[in-house]
Formats: C-alpha cells, sequence, structure tokens
C-alpha cells in the first residue's frame, strides 16, 4: 500500500501505518501474548517439557523402567552428582524416571485430548447445525458421559482390559479411555458456540451479501469458535496428565512405562525417609500442569480480538 | 414508475415446536426504480422477515409458503441457491440492525470489504480489492480511510462500524438497498448522520431503498412511499405525505401519535396491548384487540386492501367513517 498522498503529511500517521501494515490476526495475537507474563512463563514451561520429552531417550542415563543402581550398589541414595535425584530403594534412577515419565505423561496428556477434540468437534458441530430429534439425542448422550465418573469408570476399564491388552500397549489404552471420555466437554462448548456464531448477524450479513456455505462455514464460523475450544484443549491436556498421574499412581497403569505416577507410587512408603522419590516426579507433574493452565489462561487472553491493547 | 421489485402474496411462515408463526401472511410490496419506500411496523410485525424473505435467508425453521418475488422481471423463488449467491449483495443488498455484531470481529474493516468485492469481481487481485475498501471507507465519509482499513471492528466506534456496514452493502453497486433498522443501535447525534449519508449515497448511486425501521421519524424524513405493516399483514399503503397528512388505517395514526413531537405540546400516546401471538392470530382484522374504534365486524371479516385515495390504500372495514388525525 502506497501512501505518497497528501492524505498523509503527519509523521503520526505514518507510524500508527508501519505498525498496522502486517497487523493481521496472528501477529496481533501474538503481541498481546508477548505481554502477558503469566502466559509466556507457561508457553516456556511447555516448551521446555516438550524438549525433554523428545530427548528423554538420549538425555535419560538409564534406560526405562531399570533398577540398573541396584546391582551398582546405589539403591536408596539422595540425590548426588551421578544422580542428580536420587535413587529409591528399589533401585530406580530418579532422574531418568523423571525424564522417561515426561514422554509418557506427555503423550497421553496431548493424545488423549486430540482424541476428546475430534469427537468433541463431530459431535458438536452436528448437534449445533441440526436441529430437533438428532441434536436432542447427540445433546443426551453428551450429557450421560458427562455425568459418568471418570477416574472409577477408568480405572476399572484399565484393569479389566490390560489383562487382555499387548505389553507397552496400557499407555495407549488410558490415553484412548481419557479421549474417549473426555469429549463431551469439548462438544458443549463447540455445539454452544456453533448455536451462538450462527445466529449472529454477520453470518447472516455474509449470507445477504452473496457468500457462500462452505465460505461461510470456513472463513466465519470456524475462526470464530476455535478460540475457546484451542483454550478448553489446553486446559484439558493439564487435566488429563494430572488424571493419568492419579490412575499410574493408583497403580492402575501401565507398569512397564516409565510415568511420573508410577514413580510416585514405588517411594510414597517411604517418603518420610526417602523423599526424593515422590518429590522429583511429583514436582515435574505440578509444573507441567501449571505450564498448560499458564498458556491456557495466556492464549484465552491474547487470541481474543476483543480485549483492547 | 417503474418496478424494480415486486413482492406477491408472500408467505412466510416460522414451523416452531409451539406451532406455526405466521410472521408474514400475504404481504404485497412494491418498489420502483430509484424510489425509497418505508417498511414500517413494531417488532414482530414482518418487516424484517419480508426483507430475509427477498434474499431468500430466512433464518430456521423459517419458509417461505407462497408469493412471488419479482426483481428486474425475474421471481426470485424460483432461482436456484448459486443464481440467488450472484444475486445477493451485487443486485441487492441489506445492512442490518446492529453494526457491532454485524461486521465479525477476527478481520479488518478492509478484509472484509474485499471479501465482499471478491466475491462478486473475482478477477481483481487482493491488493486491488483492498484499494477499492479503502475508496468504499472514503465514499462513507470516514477519515483516514488507509488507516481504517487495517483496523477491526472492535477498535471503531458504533457509527463508524455502521458506515462500514453500508460501505460493505454497496460493494459491488446494487440496484437495491435494504436498511434493517440502520440507526435503531446508535446514538442520536450520529442517527442523523448515517442517515444523511444513506439519503446522499442512494441519491448518488441511483439505487432504490427500503427502510425498514419502527421510528416514523426516519420515514418522514427518507422515504417517498410507505407500506406498514402489522402482524405479518399489509395495514396500510401509501405516499409518505399523504399517509402522514390523512392516515386511513387506525394503527397507523397510533403510530404517528406514539412519535415524540417537539413543536407540538400534545401527550404521547401509546398502542395499548402487544402485537398478538401469531400462532393464532386474532379473527378479522388482527388489529382489532388493541383499536379504539374497533367494531363487531372488525372481529369477524379479514379487511382488504381498499383504494382510499389515488395511490393510498389501506385494509380497514371503516376507513370511510373515520376521520383519523395525521401529523
Amino acid at each position: 500500500m502506497e501512501n505518497k498522498g497528501p492524505e498523509n503529511i503527519l509523521n503520526v500517521d505514518q507510524e500508527r501505518l508501519e505498525k498496522r501494515r502486517e497487523a493481521n490476526q496472528w501477529a496481533v495475537a501474538w503481541r498481546r501474548f508477548k505481554r502477558n507474563k503469566a502466559g509466556l512463563a507457561g508457553l516456556f514451561i511447555v516448551l521446555f517439557f516438550v524438549f525433554i520429552a523428545i530427548t528423554s531417550p538420549w538425555l535419560s542415563p538409564y534406560p526405562q523402567r531399570s533398577y540398573q543402581t541396584l546391582y551398582e550398589g546405589e539403591a536408596g541414595q539422595p540425590p548426588s552428582l551421578k544422580h542428580p535425584f536420587g535413587t529409591s530403594r528399589s533401585g530406580l534412577d530418579i532422574y531418568s524416571e523423571v525424564l522417561h515419565g515426561t514422554l509418557g505423561d506427555l503423550y497421553v496428556g496431548v493424545g488423549a485430548t486430540i482424541i476428546a477434540v475430534l469427537i468433541g468437534l463431530a459431535v458438536g458441530s452436528i448437534a449445533g447445525y441440526s436441529r430437533g430429534r438428532l441434536s436432542d439425542i447427540l445433546l443426551m448422550i453428551s450429557q450421560i458421559f458427562y455425568t459418568i465418573p471418570l477416574l472409577p469408570l477408568i480405572l476399572l476399564a484399565a484393569r479389566i482390559f490390560l489383562i487382555l491388552v499387548a505389553q507397552g500397549f496400557g499407555l495407549t489404552l488410558i490415553l484412548i479411555l481419557l479421549g474417549v471420555f473426555g469429549w463431551p466437554t469439548i462438544a458443549f462448548i463447540v455445539r454452544g458456540e456453533i448455536l451462538r456464531v450462527r445466529e449472529l448477524e454477520y453470518i447472516q450479513a455474509s449470507r445477504a451479501l452473496g457468500a457462500g456455505r462452505g465460505r461461510i462455514i470456513l472463513r466465519h464460523v470456524i475462526p470464530n469458535i476455535l478460540t475457546p475450544i484451542i483454550v478448553t484443549a489446553t486446559l484439558m491436556i493439564a487435566g488429563n496428565i494430572l488424571t493419568e498421574v492419579v490412575i499410574s499412581y493408583l497403580g492402575f497403569g501401565d507398569v512397564n512405562t516409565s510415568t511420573w505416577g508410577l514413580t510416585i507410587q514405588e517411594g510414597y512408603t517411604y517418603i518420610r525417609t526417602e523423599w526424593w522419590t515422590t518429590v522429583f516426579p511429583g514436582l515435574a507433574t505440578l509444573f507441567a500442569v501449571l505450564g498448560f493452565n499458564l498458556l491456557g489462561d495466556g492464549l484465552s487472553d491474547a487470541i481474543n480480538p476483543r480485549l483492547r491493547d | 414508475m417503474e418496478g424494480l421489485l415486486e413482492i406477491k402474496g408472500l408467505k412466510t411462515y416460522f414451523f416452531t415446536e409451539a406451532g406455526v408463526v405466521k410472521a408474514v401472511d400475504g404481504i404485497d410490496f412494491q418498489v420502483g426504480k430509484d424510489e425509497s419506500v418505508g417498511l414500517v411496523g413494531e417488532s414482530g410485525s414482518g418487516k424484517t422477515v419480508t426483507g430475509l424473505s427477498v434474499f431468500r435467508i430466512v433464518p430456521q425453521p423459517g419458509k417461505i409458503i407462497s408469493g412471488s418475488i419479482i426483481f428486474e422481471g425475474e421471481d426470485l423463488l424460483t432461482k436456484s441457491e448459486e443464481e440467488m449467491r450472484r444475486i445477493r449483495g451485487r443486485k441487492i443488498s441489506m445492512t442490518f440492525q446492529d453494526p457491532t455484531t454485524s461486521l465479525d470481529p477476527l478481520y479488518t474493516v478492509g478484509d472484509q470489504l474485499a471479501e465482499v468485492i471478491k466475491e462478486h469481481q473475482r478477477e481483481l487481485s487482493k491488493k486491488e480489492a483492498m484499494e477499492k475498501a479503502t475508496k468504499l471507507i472514503e465514499m462513507v465519509g470516514i477519515s483516514e480511510p488507509r488507516i481504517r482499513v487495517n483496523e477491526y471492528p472492535h477498535e471503531l466506534s458504533g457509527g463508524m462500524k455502521q458506515r462500514i456496514a453500508i460501505a460493505r452493502a454497496l460493494a459491488s453497486g446494487p440496484s437495491l438497498l435494504f436498511a434493517d433498522e440502520p440507526t435503531t443501535n446508535l446514538d442520536v447525534t450520529v442517527q442523523a448522520q448515517v442517515l444523511e449519508l444513506i439519503k446522499d449515497l442512494r441519491e448518488k448511486q441511483k439505487m432504490s431503498l427500503v427502510m425498514i425501521t419502527h421510528d416514523m421519524g426516519i420515514v418522514a424524513e427518507m422515504t417517498q412511499r410507505v407500506q406498514v405493516l402489522y402482524a405479518g399483514m399489509v395495514a396500510e399503503v401509501g405516499e409518505t405525505h399523504s399517509l402522514f397528512k390523512r392516515p386511513q388505517h387506525p394503527y397507523t395514526e397510533a403510530l404517528l401519535q406514539a412519535v415524540p413531537r417537539i413543536d407540538k405540546r400534545k401527550e404521547l400516546r401509546v398502542i395499548p396491548g402487544n402485537i398478538p401471538n401469531l400462532i393464532n392470530p386474532p379473527t378479522g382484522c388482527r388489529f382489532h384487540p388493541r383499536c379504539p374504534y374497533a367494531k363487531e365486524i372488525c372481529k369477524e371479516k379479514v379487511p382488504q386492501l381498499e383504494l382510499t385515495d389515488k395511490g393510498h390504500l389501506s385494509a380497514c372495514h371503516l376507513w370511510r367513517d373515520l376521520s383519523l388525525s395525521g401529523a
């Protein structure tokens, strides 16, 4: 865009113009997000954990669920240079376990959320677009799924299926269970948002001005319902990680894969004497959940264009 | 006057769970070339639904049951959706009541104008469309158009948003504009400016205008002809001047008396009661439960539109016997 016309004599305007030139939606959101200290901290925490998860197979001194230190005669030791987070009485290197657990727990947290979002989007948009009986039935199913007490059900299902499932598939089983039972939250939001957005005047205005159905859905409906879904999904990851930790801690998880909950479970009996076995995976859980929550809140503030700079 | 839009016997019903709402129940409506017509009535009188029916965008569970909508010689009700899509925005256009919600909050005003421009002129590049958008913003009297073009709706005032909505509606030079209560959500001072703008652009672009409103003051200001709707039916049609002076329907009289006047010290009269339930509308004349002049016949027989004067029609059994006071 050229601005050589006489209407742009004032330098102030020129400056404002410069600033606005690349002010597309995401650039604006990023600018706003950058200013949010808590959100930024959340982003760094999440990125840190993602980095750890990806590199854990190489960074960890010991393989998963290895009681190697027992044979080295270094079991049950407090944090030291060789074992930064100490070792458990049974011989686990806690540092390695926390690193491996990061991969396991992020896998469950993110994977379950993806499943929940996909099912929730499908069910929610059908319920939002259709009228009458189909919408009612879908809503009823969502509510039934929503009212089922999740944790006992997953514990029960995990116990039943773990016997059937081949080794190493246990974590994926928990992931699927969490996703399959976690979607109603997303479905409710999607349905409500579609109901809200489809009645808004700008949807009607686009129709009245000649926009086709596909363009309206892609350009005006979906982007406008995306914000709460992204935010909810981010918060959901935190919730799913926490639930996985609880499941593992209660001993219903996959005993062949490292997770934070499993390590905590191993150490809780000796928490008075060997605190490091429980504290480090506990802190990892705390920070991961905190990180995703801060990120979610930050995103919610940043993406919402109605909040002025 | 040459006809541009001619609606005959339009019926648009909403099939709700509580029953069939007869929102528009047999309305005739004409707009001539280069004419500006007011479509007047309370909320729920069917004026907006009439407008949406012309665009064939009546929201669910509404449906056009019967009638014909002849626009430039062709019946819009027989057009395919694809053909309609090319007419909407290009030939007939609309501005909406609430400027705060009629613009998508996620896109800059330039993007939204360019979207409509490109929809109807696909050969234009993005840059050319944006250039045109800037010109449109200038046309509707917004200063610093080159800056505004990159702003989001939330950065604009209500009046500016409505101006942008008008610019968007006029982007493809339509021959007919439906303005649905364009000033209802604006400050009084801004109202006058927006009305002036519409008037001005109408004259410049040689465009016909349908002013959908409940405000008789706006009607007097903006239109040459008025059609008064009540509960989904036509109550009265006439030239604005004669209709204001000698209304021939008690509902029109009541509407005129409900307008506050600064020059005449007169008590402000309100119309008693509410617009009737359109699932089970009153028998006979739909206005009779609220009409101060109602007689036995009004309860029994549906009044037909009768010519009371040249170009003036009234759907009242008693128009001959009443001498109603105008504005």
